[in-house]
């Protein structure tokens, strides 16, 4: 059985993300920094009258920070009953995997990705990393305040 | 009462309220009477609820001297008398002059809710109403129906039930005249006397009022004393003069009223007058146990139990340091748990006090849709089903003006004409329909569908010049762009002013979700879905460091100039720590913090402006770089816990359609006051 994924770009990695959570792909004009949050929470986004935190998926992977392009998106994306916006550098395919493609992470990048990445599939060439929406959300988001 | 100014301001807001609803409750008994007629029967009841509700709008307003109002409301009350007396027979042509009226009226409403300049009656529309049906005259009959001109001083003692007289027998058409009579020895001898006077007057006419009045002394009233009379009459100057041996000095009626400038040009109802604060609806009578709240009252109410709120988390803070100090705070948490919950309780019903059935916030859309068929000569059923669903009042209000777009674009350019229709196999009557439920507990669902032609998705796309849209969601999006009109030419209705974009905008700023389904020749259906209740508040709206906020403007007393040259700051503190400064306030020194800073943000110069609070006794002030306004903002919160910031109580849509944050100053504050007393410590 095999199920369409959305793929998207951060920094030189393609991840996947299984296209039923994904509730909505669109362009970026910027976010409300809301001063006291997480370092990673780019701030709040208006989309489709909704107000969603947006988190910055560079600096939540610890990855330096890039100037927006015309490819930035928001990812809506909703993980239980939160939905969250975010940011990738890019987001283009929507691409079928059966279940077989995914194999569990290599050790050394499961403990690198503290845990972010909950699979890794192979598409042709390119290897693909299946996101962890739920950690990427839930983890680490009290700032010990 | 033409020279002295009454001060409405007080009887004013009932006024209005009161109004307001029996125009309701009018619009909807004519619009039933006219089904009634339609289908060759009549509707007593609905005929008599309109009459009693016009006749109520004439006493109402004859009461605060509102004149143009009494007038109308007079003329259509007689026309109403009649049909009542005739069990309830309404002509089919009293329709149009009757909905004239109601809107007539509507818009003076309006004029006076907003303060604006109320029109004298149109007389145009005041004639057509009157040939509907001519009442007699009748003296003594408590109505009014145009302004007459007096010197105030004659006015003076003009009694009302003669003046009830004049207005009425003016009303009826006939002509009330003023005549001023100077006794003398020499016309006493003729046979002309006051009282001889009076028998020839009473011949030919109705004598309303005869009053003496001081003159100064001259030949021709040498008794320094003439007569003023009032009289009623259809014969015309010469007559009255030969009979009373004076001439008539004026008409009183009439010709005092101006002619508004185009009396067939009513305007139309603006959609916002359809908002009414409570229904009565006939089904379920007036009697029914309804109390009239104005809805700042209710804001009022609800604002003191957020602070409820306020207080409770400061309870909760106070009993976990007793529990830190090895309190035993087992009975207080109960306590404490108990009171949350009445306050929670509490606050819920204050929210159900604000809610309205959604059928009230839509009455008025038939009225709207009628005038449509009449404006585009296309054929359309509005079908309206909102079951027993229920929103805020807020919502509501702010919802009618795209409902209202979005049913006036289904019957401009969805439905087709009725030969179109029949080429295509359709009913030649098109369908509107407006549909409304809750989805969730805090969701309500509106849907506006036509069974017209659909969008073209390529014709909207050729007029914007951009590629043909893919999805439902595209389309949209691109119907949404504003100034963007599918149409070349403005039409009467839709073709101007309100576009797509605005529609969006209002379910944007309201929080909610629009979306679009369309076919070819089936239809297109627009979904809204909005909160139930939303907050809206009075805001005040800033910059610091390029950013922009918003406080509620009631927790903000005051706004001051800050002249950093004046601005006193102590011992620096440690990196990291908050540079509290002092200012000088009315004799005091009050603490002044870069807004930026006690975000936590980077520090810098102090803006230029200050907003203060009151954080307990002691005022705090906040420095902000540039105020943009004061504006009415809708607050939706941040419940995620990623952005859930002490300090920062939600975020508003400023119409920009980006989200700006609302910042709680009394949280900020706190944390400020927090933060320096620690620094003080260490």
């Amino acid at each position: 059985m095999s199920l369409l994924h959305v793929v998207f770009k951060v920094g030189a990695a393609e991840y996947v993300m299984p296209a039923d959570e994904v509730l909505q792909m669109e362009t970026f004009t910027g976010a409300t920094p809301v001063p006291g949050s997480n370092p990673y929470v780019a701030g709040i986004v208006q989309v489709r009258g909704k107000v969603l935190p947006a988190i910055d998926a560079r600096a939540r992977f610890g990855l330096p920070a890039v100037d927006r392009t015309l490819d930035t998106r928001l990812l809506v994306a909703k993980t239980g009953d939160r939905t969250v916006a975010l940011i990738v550098d890019q987001a283009r395919e929507v691409v079928k995997l059966s279940a077989e493609s995914f194999k569990p992470p290599p050790p050394m990048l499961q403990a690198e990705a503290r845990g972010l990445v909950k699979a890794v599939a192979q598409i042709g060439p390119r290897m693909v990393l299946l996101l962890d929406f739920n950690k990427v959300v839930n983890e680490g988001e009290s700032r010990g305040q | 009462m033409s020279g002295s100014k009454v001060d409405l301001s007080e009887f004013l807001p009932p006024y209005l309220a009161e109004v307001e609803e029996l125009l309701v409750l009018a619009r909807k008994s004519l619009l039933a009477a006219e089904a009634a007629a339609k289908g060759g029967g009549h509707n007593a009841l609905a005929v008599r609820e309109l009459f009693r509700a016009v006749h109520t709008i004439k006493g109402l307003s004859s009461m605060i001297d509102l004149e143009p109002i009494v007038a109308i409301s007079h003329e259509m009350e007689s026309c109403l008398r009649a049909a009542d007396k005739a069990g309830g027979h309404l002509e089919a042509n009293a329709v149009e002059p009757l909905l004239a009226g109601l809107r007539s009226i509507d818009e003076r409403v309006n004029a006076l809710a907003t303060s604006r300049k109320v029109s004298p009656a149109p007389q145009g529309l005041l004639d057509t109403l009157r040939d509907l049906d001519k009442p007699r005259a009748r003296p003594g009959q408590k109505s009014g129906a145009v302004t007459y001109a007096l010197d105030p001083e004659i006015d003076a003692k003009v009694t009302a039930s003669e003046r009830t007289q004049l207005l009425t027998a003016m009303a009826a058409g006939r002509r009330a005249i003023r005549l001023e009579f100077s006794p003398s020895p020499a016309k006493a001898n003729d046979g002309l006397t006051i009282n001889s006077i009076r028998d020839r007057l009473r011949a030919i006419g109705e004598l309303v009022k005869v009053a003496p009045v001081h003159a100064p002394k001259t030949e021709a009233s040498p008794a320094g004393l003439l007569f003023l009379i009032l009289f009623i009459t259809d014969a015309p100057d010469e007559v009255v003069s030969k009979a009373c041996g004076c001439a008539v000095i004026g008409e009183l009626g009439r010709a005092v009223v101006p002619a508004p400038p185009r009396p067939d040009a009513l305007p139309e109802l603006p959609p916002d007058a359809m908002a009414d604060d409570e229904q009565s609806t006939s089904e379920e009578g007036r009697s029914s146990a309804v109390v009239r709240v104005p809805s700042e009252r209710l804001d009022d109410a609800l604002e003191r139990v957020s602070a409820m709120f306020v207080g409770r988390s400061k309870l909760h803070r106070a009993a976990a340091s007793l529990t830190a100090k090895g309190v035993d705070t087992r009975e207080l948490n109960q306590l404490l748990a108990e009171h949350s919950r009445h306050l929670r309780d509490l606050r819920s019903s204050f929210l159900r006090l604000r809610m309205v059935p959604v059928s009230q916030v839509l009455q008025g859309l038939p009225l709207v849709m009628r005038g449509l068929k009449r404006t585009t000569g296309k054929n359309v059923e509005l079908q309206l089903e909102t079951g027993r669903a229920e929103v805020d009042k807020a919502v509501g209000d702010r919802l009618i003006p795209a409902i209202v777009h979005l049913a006036r674009n289904a019957v401009d350019h969805a439905i087709e004409t009725p030969e179109q229709r029949k080429r295509l196999g359709k009913p030649e009557e098109g369908t509107v329909r407006v549909t409304g439920h809750d989805r969730s507990s805090t969701q309500l669902e509106l849907t506006v569908s036509d069974d017209g032609r659909g969008i073209d998705a390529v014709a909207v796309a050729a007029r914007a010049g951009v590629p043909v849209p893919q999805t439902t969601a595209a389309l949209l999006e691109l119907l949404c762009r504003p100034g963007l009109s599918t149409r070349t030419a403005a039409d009467t209705t839709s073709g101007r002013g309100m576009g797509m974009d605005i529609v969006k905008r209002i379910v944007d700023q309201l929080g909610g979700e629009l979306t679009l389904t369309t076919e070819p020749d089936r239809g297109t259906s627009f979904v809204l879905r909005l909160p139930l209740s939303i907050t809206i508040v009075d805001a005040l709206v800033f910059e610091v460091a390029g950013h922009r906020y918003a406080v509620p403007l009631s927790s903000v007393e005051e706004l001051v100039e800050v002249d950093a040259a004046k601005v006193v700051t102590g011992p620096a503190p440690r990196a990291g720590g908050l540079a509290t400064g002092l200012m000088e306030r009315r004799g005091f020194a009050m603490p002044i913090v870069g807004l930026n800073a006690a975000m936590g943000l980077a520090q810098q110069a102090l803006g230029s402006k200050a907003l203060v609070i009151r954080q307990g006794d002691e005022p705090v002030a906040f420095a902000v770089d540039r105020m943009m306004g004061q504006q009415e903002i809708v607050v939706r919160p941040l419940d995620d816990l990623l952005v859930k910031v002490a300090g920062i109580s939600g975020a508003a849509d400023l119409g920009d359609g980006r989200p700006t944050l609302v910042l709680d100053l009394l949280a900020l504050g706190a944390a400020v006051l927090q933060r320096t007393q620690q620094e003080r410590r260490s």
